[in-house]
């Protein structure tokens, strides 16, 4: 067999559940040429592979786990996997991205993917390495949570290089707001994916292998590595944790915005990790407060000082880095309580907990981190439907005699524990909430759709639309909706794309804030942009902070060139990029999905606006931005839908 | 391109025994022969191999080596980047990450247990800031400071 040395291994993994078959199927070169790797590769195969109509929980449903072309290669931030598949949760297009270690040990077993179809018997993992790849009993490990069943294998297997990808108890109980959790708790938590895993009685999977990842140059790889590591390292001293908020405060008043270099961004990170950002992005007017409800005014200085950024770095140990980051924005914590160590809470977890619920409790912030991270379920989500109740609680549209006589009242650390504990073993209210502020505003009816927020059934992370109107776009138009790490202005701003890619929008130094909510073909260009650069980053294995760089200092499109042997332009692997993003949105419409059908809920649109805080009177012309999108990207404008003829173009590479 | 070992082999099985994608097949005794599909090039059977039966990539049959005398890395932790490349690259398991700089939460790798070092340099080789040298194994560069002093 012939060793590839184009960064990617050019086969994958096929794992039939019902029948026990596992099969290498070898891939034509013209697929990584036309989708390059990870969720390229992925769009590809699901595309033809899940049939219209499919139960996202019944055996044909697909369940993919993809590295990145750039994983192994020597290149830096591309450490990142996926997980893809028709998500329970909006029906369609379902991804979650994660980074740790398991990436690489996908490609290590020989294959860029692993994709599972069917449904087993009896619950089963899957173990690979070098000589091996079979389904292996896991009754004993069904019922563990996440980090059990990790170091359980670990140690049973005597495999101490081992990579374990595992659902925790939230995807066996088919919760649809569950992920697939590594490295000890780091998840790949959005879509649901979770819930089609523990549908398809699939625990876990082992990879041993220790094949070789083989590129057209390393030595160029390796210059373009060291050209971002210089970058990364340089850390100027950063002021104090309780200064990032009157920093964010400064930021609001500020009628211009000073276009972001992400090199501040770095340097926060590098300090302190996502939680840079707490106490920041609440000044501001990012950080949602109450249910999308409330505005900075709620969650003030002394209210959110409980999550200075200072407080995290003092429980931190350790600096976790996933595999090939110079950057090391995660960390491990000593806490006290039932989890001694926990992996650092991120940005959106500590908002998802604490803010948005008005919890001031921050031991409660990283007691309920790790108990979400173990049982596998995204914690951006349960804050949400936590939210959500709490609101319905404060409405009257439940009760106590609906919550087994607890009060949720905002802000109460107990009642929050209470719910989410529920939530993870499927208990009463719990049993309501576990799969999405959608399904569980079905469930209860009342009007309280009216309150659950959610795009297309997803819901949103924790950046207000309000203030970044690009974050309510990708939120509506993405084929995986309602996220946050699909695009925003302020993204486009750090990624300098116009300094390495020609024919797209320009950003001055300076611009007015007003400039924001201005009907203006320039937002969907940039939109477009974001889009196209995500799926080439997503098809690359890299990560959304390294791309925050810029484009000039985080190689991404040279290091493809180098790894591959391609001479490719930058634009040229942009237009990639639109053909991914085109056959996502063609997967959608093919599982009878309406694009327009996942445009945000109204509060995040400022529908009606607020009337006080730092986004008061702002809303956003979604419409116009979703149409402008569509269009640019040669879709219809007014459905989203691409043409018959562009799907076939698309669907006829082999 | 693989290793490959030739009819000179002598069946000790001590190649198979080292190699770490389990690449190599035969019976004690017997003519060996090394999985092509698997194999990794870490050079590792031709070090250990008694008989001068394993011929590299290049053609070139490759001299056995004391166990002791395999080359080990060396970490440079000024330039450490603490990416983690090197320990996923390891074929062998043998490297960990710790904290090992005073004021640094950052971890960096070390090599707990010579013994289960390989000496293949992959670490090294796939480093992307060069931070990583093979050399001499640590217990015996006493006898070198010795020297150089």
């Amino acid at each position: 067999m012939d060793k590839q040395s184009k960064g990617y291994m050019g086969k994958i993994m096929n794992v039939d559940l019902t029948t026990g078959k596992i099969q290498i199927e070898r891939l034509s070169p013209i697929v990584y040429e036309s989708f390059l790797s990870g969720m390229g590769l992925a769009a590809h195969l699901l595309y033809h592979r899940i049939p219209a109509g499919a139960d996202p929980l019944g055996p044909d449903n697909l369940l993919g786990f993809v590295s990145g072309l750039l994983t192994g290669t020597g290149s830096l931030f591309t450490g990142r996997w996926m997980v893809v598949g028709k998500s329970p949760l909006t029906k369609g297009w379902g991804e979650a991205n994660c980074g740790g270690s398991f990436s690489p040990a996908i490609k290590r077993c020989g294959v860029d993917g692993i994709f599972f179809k069917g449904i087993s018997p009896k619950p089963v993992y899957l173990y690979v390495d070098d000589t091996t790849m079979e389904l292996r009993d896991a009754a004993t490990i069904w019922g563990m949570d996440a980090v059990e069943t990790e170091t359980h294998l670990i140690n049973s297997l005597k495999k101490k290089n081992a990579r374990v990808a595992c659902i925790g108890q939230s995807g066996e109980n088919l919760s649809l707001i569950s992920g697939v959790s590594t490295d000890k708790g780091r998840i790949a938590a959005r879509s649901g994916l979770g819930a089609v895993m523990g549908s398809k009685n699939l625990k876990a999977l082992v990879l041993a292998g220790t094949q070789r990842i083989g590129v057209h140059n390393r030595e160029e790889i390796k210059r373009l590595s060291q050209i971002c590591n210089r970058w990364v390292q340089f850390q100027p001293p950063f002021v104090p944790g309780f200064l990032t908020a009157p920093i964010g405060a400064l930021m609001r008043m500020m009628p211009a915005v000073l276009t972001q270099d992400g090199l501040l961004y770095k340097i926060l990170l590098r300090k302190w990790g996502t939680v840079s950002m707490n106490q920041m992005s609440v000044e501001m007017g990012d950080s949602p407060i109450k249910n999308w409800n409330g505005t900075n005014k709620d969650w003030g200085f002394f209210k959110s000082r409980s999550s200075n950024p200072d407080v995290f770095i003092r429980k931190e140990e350790a600096k976790f880095h996933c595999y090939s980051c110079p950057l090391g924005c995660g960390g491990i914590c000593k806490t006290d309580g039932k989890f001694s160590e926990t992996h650092k809470p991120e940005y959106e977890t500590v908002l998802s907990l604490g803010g948005f619920l008005m919890n001031k409790n921050v031991d409660s912030v990283f007691y309920l981190n790790e108990l979400l991270n173990r049982a596998g379920m995204d914690s951006i989500s349960a804050g949400h439907a936590v939210g959500f109740a709490m609101e319905c609680f404060e409405r009257g549209i439940i009760t106590t005699r609906d919550t087994m006589g607890v009060e949720l009242k905002w802000g109460d650390p107990i009642a929050i524990e209470f719910l989410i504990e529920k939530m993870i073993t499927r208990d009463g209210i719990g049993d309501i909430l576990a799969d999405g502020v959608k399904v569980a505003a079905e469930r209860i009816g009342k009007g309280a759709d009216k309150i659950a927020i959610h795009a297309g059934g997803q819901e949103p992370a924790m950046h207000d639309s309000r203030n970044d109107p690009g974050f309510a776009l990708h939120y509506s138009v993405e084929p995986a909706p309602g996220r946050h790490t699909n695009g925003a202005g302020l993204y486009y701003e750090m990624y300098q794309l116009w300094k390495k890619v020609k024919g797209v929008p320009k950003m001055g130094p300076v611009y007015m804030k007003s400039s924001k909510y201005k009907k203006n073909i320039k937002h969907a260009r940039i939109g477009k942009a974001n889009s196209q650069y995500l799926n080439v980053m997503n098809g690359s294995g890299a990560c959304l902070f390294g791309g925050f760089l810029g484009a000039k200092r985080i190689r991404i499109f040279d290091w493809l060139n180098a790894a591959t042997g391609w001479h490719r332009t930058p634009e040229q692997y942009m237009e990639i990029g639109t053909n991914i993003q085109t056959l996502k949105q063609a997967f959608n419409v093919r599982q009878g999905l309406l694009p327009k059908d996942n445009r945000i809920s109204d509060r995040l649109l400022g529908l009606p606006a607020q009337t006080r805080g730092a986004n008061k009177g702002r809303s956003v012309d979604i419409d116009t931005m979703m149409k402008d999108y569509w269009s640019l990207f040669g879709w219809d404008p007014e459905t989203g839908i691409p043409s018959r003829e562009t799907i076939e173009g698309l669907a006829s590479v082999a | 391109m693989a290793y490959f070992i030739l009819e000179s082999c002598i069946g000790c099985t001590n190649c198979q025994t080292i190699c770490p994608s389990q690449a190599i097949v035969g019976e004690k005794k017997g003519l060996h022969a090394i999985n092509p599909a698997i194999c990794i090039e870490c050079g590792a059977c031709g070090r250990i191999c008694p008989a001068k039966a394993v011929e590299d990539n290049f053609g070139v049959v490759a001299q056995q080596i004391k166990k002791q005398d395999w080359e080990k890395p060396t970490f440079n932790l000024n330039a450490c980047i603490s990416c983690g490349i090197c320990l996923d690259t390891c074929p062998a398991g043998a490297l960990d990450a710790n904290l090992q700089k005073v004021g640094s939460r950052h971890v960096f790798p070390c090599l707990p247990d010579e013994s289960i070092c390989m000496g293949c340099g992959f670490c090294a080789a796939d480093c992307p800031v060069e931070a990583i040298t093979m050399g001499p194994r640590l217990s015996k560069s006493p006898k070198l400071v010795k020297k150089a002093s």
